[in-house]
């Protein structure tokens, strides 16, 4: 018997949408319209449900009961046995790329209830919601190989034909991850960590003022220093020195940092592409790069006449070895199956190198990148505590000399967040610059 | 068709002469016909990759001749063949470049060489997706799409360069048989529509014998024809006719040879390559 | 050996080096052979472009090779060099095992329990782009003794490492060796103990020898920085680090050169044993 859902019984539909691998983690407002359009049926104990080659036109989602699901043998599923239950959906072969019939024959076991979903008007559904819409589908997906054992050529679902979805952009696509991400534990667990951690602090130095801890500058003075109109040691958020150091800091990393890349990139591809190059120029690379960064402070400062490019010098150093390593480690990391594709295609070496080469490497490219820009503050802030007369590294070095203590932790914090912005950066460049990457990961997430 | 005349020629290949000298081919002798289906068996570790890389120019040939339409391809004089569009191969684990949509791969070869504008090939890229079914996955990138869709866009790209003779080394190992029998229909579909000369390697007899008008058996390392078994089911074949009487035949005649070779493979602990 | 001598990259690595000898020596030299008023012109330019007129910039300023070979003689018979060495050492090793016997634990118990994850790595995530060296002077404000503050350091330096190198190396244990463990009925101190802590350790190893570069780094900073320990055994033994500051202070230029050499082949030296203790503890990987 079919029956049209009544107002009160939708709520009940939504419950057990949120219930299913594929609506899982869907919005209120969407399961609300598939609630809209899904229909009850109810069958009885040994009730042919339907059979294999049937049309397949709508999908079922169990609300009670149980019922048994028989692929049939040509599908080639794992277990071609399964019992669904509440909470499983089944019936969703219209979902798929090229399928118009039934895979599987399923009898009802109890007597069993379900809510039936017309396949072409939820897909209609779906493509109206780009965003979830095409999550939905990827979680079918996922269900039907997993849960379902069906093998991976089967079970590609059709591709959703909104003009959103064909290509998410990424701003959608991380805004999307930011709502599902809000939704878990994870942003609370976080705010329990940070409690815990400025909690510490405070307690052990301005309450129970433990040992060693006594001295230390504690988290109220800090806080209030920073956020101060007029502080007492000079530096807050509304000074405009602060900002002048970090601008500082910043500017050397940046000169550092390109100069690195510009010269580290084009080595590194040389190393790995050109075995004489490679024979030639790694030795001396080699020998130089475990000489740690600050070693070379008085060298440098013999070297350079001005201390400012001293300072740019030593951040330039490491960055350079970081970088032209890590390139050079991913242009040998290239299978050589794509090199000896590209040769059968008719590229010449110029062609291999620009097509299959760089773009090869440019995963391993900006680990490196993100790597040398973090050990370019490194050497920064050391160079900057030993010579320099603006930037963070000096403000924290001088700040311990003229006893301004809470100074100090203004500076660590700034250098942190500073130096997280930096990196980030460098890592969203990379992932625009290799969407193809971005997807690949995501989908292996699933 | 006289195209793709494949002429295997008292081929030695020994690694690290000078060294271990580890004999892969052994005086292998071997002629493929211009639009032949010719499959190649063997155990793991036998050489017969060894023998597809010569003829696509990875690797040097010690002693002997490969000559494709009369051009001699290597020689002792010229140990190593260059590698080019006229014999396309597709790789055991796939090589479409993961950096490209599935359509820039597609008209990576006519465009690299020049011979086609980009419009031009793009044009002619869609066309050749949508004839193979996958027209739906153009703009994807390669790693997007289930492995079987990426070994078609692979015969996809090769074919689009008129090659003279495709060399496929394993390139279903990785599936599973469902899969494997879906994608040996959908090979038979192309080479009917295209017919170039096909040189196959595999360890599976039966997929040997339902694909090929030729199968070669091969001897374990050093690898040299033990067997070689004309097909005589007719073409154009489905997958019927891998229940039909004939078919159950040829395997009853050449699986001993196979499991023997395979025997001793297994005996002198042969990796794959 | 033979075939080592008749490999021409060995000889492509030798010239090379040579190479950049001779050119370090010439321009090294170059105050000499630029004296003559011959050069006067060049002088002026270089004099323009905001160098020092007197030699090739950068190169010029620098000890020749050979003046710090015969420096280098020299310090080899002095003690306090040798003690330098064994001090630098002795910091390494202990931060770094330190750095080790906590973070290995740490990161192991953030990759087991998704609690411990949430709570502790955004923490964790926000303290590290800190470098560790912003930490010196609330290191030395909150340590008795300079000793245990340059420890402290080096430890973070470190910690960092191999923290996310454990988190990854978890990360990326296929799956099915778990489940080939709880069939076989493991419990879960079995599954950690022969499934979590063999699969992260070759991440461990690769991240050990990122971390041991990063823990001599960071040593030889805070050697120079907090001057190496001076109430320890006076100028002597200061480390490497301070050995080289004293020679900068002290104007002695080839030593400074020594000094880093040094540094380079003590760096090298425990890389290596690190690596040697890897393949001890996998001896399972050699095998690929």
């Amino acid at each position: 018997m079919d029956a049209a859902l009544r107002l009160g019984a939708a709520d009940e539909a939504i419950a057990v949408l949120r219930e299913t691998t594929p609506f899982g983690d869907a919005s209120e407002a969407l399961l609300a319209r598939i609630a809209g359009i899904a229909r009850r049926a109810r069958y009885a104990a040994g009730a042919r449900i339907y059979s294999a080659d049937d049309a397949a036109d709508d999908i079922f989602v169990v609300l009670s009961g149980r019922a048994e699901h028989v692929f049939k043998p040509e599908v080639g599923a794992r277990e071609a046995l399964r019992r669904v239950t509440r909470g499983g959906v089944f019936g969703w072969a219209g979902l798929l790329l090229g399928q118009t019939q039934r895979l599987a024959t399923v009898t009802a076991i109890e007597p069993t209830e379900v809510l039936r979903i017309d396949t072409e008007a939820l897909v209609g559904l779906l493509e109206s919601e780009p965003l979830e819409g095409g999550h939905v589908m990827e979680r079918f997906a996922s269900m039907i190989q997993r849960e379902f054992t069906l093998p991976a050529l089967l079970a590609q679902v059709r591709r959703l034909s909104g003009p959103l979805t064909e290509e998410m952009s990424s701003l959608s696509l991380t805004l999307y991850r930011l709502s599902l991400w809000l939704r878990s534990p994870r942003p609370y667990l976080m705010l329990v960590g940070f409690a815990l951690f400025l909690g510490f602090w405070y307690l052990a130095v301005e309450v129970w003022k433990l040992p060693r801890f006594r001295e230390m500058p504690g988290l109220t003075n800090v806080v209030r220093e920073w956020l101060s109109p007029s502080p007492t040691y000079g530096l807050s958020l509304y000074i405009a020195e602060y900002y002048q150091h970090i601008a500082m800091s910043v500017w050397r990393v940046a000169q550092g940092f390109f100069l690195a890349t510009a010269l580290g990139v084009p080595v590194g591809l040389l190393l790995g592409w050109s075995r004489s190059f490679k024979e030639y120029v790694f030795p001396v690379f080699e020998t130089l790069r475990p000489i740690p960064i600050l070693a070379w402070v008085p060298l440098a400062i013999v070297m350079f006449i001005a201390t400012e490019s001293a300072v740019v010098y030593l951040a330039f150093l490491a960055s350079f070895f970081a970088t032209a390593l890590n390139t050079m480690l991913g242009v040998e990391s290239i299978d050589e199956s794509y090199v000896r594709a590209a040769n059968c295609l008719g590229a010449d070496r110029w062609q291999v190198f620009r097509h299959v080469i760089i773009p090869g490497a440019l995963p391993f490219i900006f680990t490196g990148l993100q790597i040398s820009i973090g050990v370019s503050w490194f050497s920064l802030v050391a160079a900057e505590m030993v010579s320099g007369q603006y930037g963070l590294g000096y403000v924290i070095w001088t700040s311990y000399v003229m006893v301004r203590y809470p100074t100090i932790v203004i500076g660590m914090v700034t250098l942190g967040i500073v130096g997280y912005v930096t990196s980030a950066l460098v890592r969203i460049a990379g992932d625009y610059l290799m969407e193809w990457r971005v997807r690949e990961l995501a989908l292996a997430e699933r | 068709m006289t195209r793709g005349h494949i002429v295997i020629e008292d081929v030695v290949k020994v690694y690290d002469p000078q060294g271990a000298a580890v004999m892969a081919v052994d005086h292998c002798t071997l002629a493929i016909e211009p639009g032949e289906i010719c499959m190649i068996v063997g155990p793991s570790g036998c050489g017969k990759t060894t023998l597809l890389n010569a003829v696509a120019g990875f690797h040097e040939i010690t002693s002997g001749r490969i000559i494709m339409d009369g051009e001699v391809l290597c020689s002792p004089e010229k140990p190593r063949s260059t590698p080019g569009p006229d014999r396309i191969v597709v790789f055991q684990n796939g090589a479409l470049f993961p950096w490209k949509t599935n359509l820039d791969n597609v008209i990576f070869g006519p465009v690299m060489q020049g011979k086609l504008a980009r419009k031009e090939a793009i044009d002619k890229g869609r066309a050749m997706l949508a004839d193979a079914g996958l027209s739906g996955v153009e703009h994807n990138y390669p790693g997007e799409v289930s492995s079987g869709m990426r070994r078609r866009v692979e015969i996809v790209r090769a074919l689009m360069n008129d090659p003279k003779a495709l060399l496929l080394d394993e390139p279903y190992r990785a599936l599973d048989s469902l899969t494997k029998s879906v994608m040996h229909e959908a090979l038979l579909e192309i080479y009917y529509k295209n017919k170039v000369t096909i040189f196959f390697i595999t360890h599976d007899l039966e997929e040997a014998i339902f694909l090929g008008h030729r199968v070669a058996i091969m001897t374990t390392r050093p690898c040299k024809p033990k067997k070689i078994l004309n097909v005589d089911i007719p073409h154009p074949r489905d997958y019927s006719a891998l229940t039909s009487k004939r078919f159950r035949e040829l395997i009853e005649e050449t699986n001993d040879a196979v499991h023997e070779e395979a025997w001793k493979a297994f005996q002198a602990g042969e990796k794959e390559g | 050996m033979k075939k080592m001598l008749s490999n021409p990259a060995l000889w492509r690595g030798v010239v090379s080096i040579a190479v950049f000898l001779v050119l370090w020596e010439i321009g090294a030299r170059s105050k000499q052979w630029m004296a003559p008023e011959f050069f006067a012109p060049f002088k002026e330019f270089l004099g323009a472009m905001g160098f020092k007129k007197d030699y090739l910039p950068w190169i010029g300023a620098v000890p020749a090779p050979s003046a710090v070979l015969d420096s280098w003689t020299a310090v080899f018979v002095d003690a306090s060099y040798w003690q330098s060495w064994y001090m630098s050492f002795f910091r390494v090793m202990s931060g770094f095992i330190a750095a080790m016997l906590i973070g290995i634990p740490f990161g192991l118990s953030l990759a087991m329990s998704r609690v411990a994850h949430g709570i502790g790595f955004p923490v964790f995530e926000v303290l590290r782009p800190i470098p560790p060296l912003a930490w010196v002077p609330a290191s030395i404000i909150f340590w008795p003794t300079q000793e245990t503050a340059i420890a402290f350091i080096t430890f973070l330096g470190a910690f960092y490492t191999i923290v996310i190198n454990v988190l990854g190396g978890a990360r990326s244990i296929d799956v099915r060796y778990f489940q080939a463990a709880r069939s076989m009925g493991s419990s879960r101190w079995d599954i950690f103990r022969r499934v979590i802590l063999p699969g992260t350790l070759p991440s461990i190893v690769v991240g050990s020898a990122v971390g041991m570069g990063i823990t001599w780094e960071v040593v030889v900073a805070a050697e120079m920085i907090s001057g190496g320990g001076s109430q320890i055994g006076g100028t002597r033994g200061g480390g490497l680090g301070f050995f080289i500051w004293l020679s900068y202070v002290g104007g002695s230029y080839e030593q400074i050169v020594v000094g880093m050499i040094s540094i380079g082949i003590a760096g090298f030296v425990s890389s290596e044993l690190l690596r040697w203790g890897g393949r001890y503890a996998t001896p399972w990987l050699k095998a690929r």
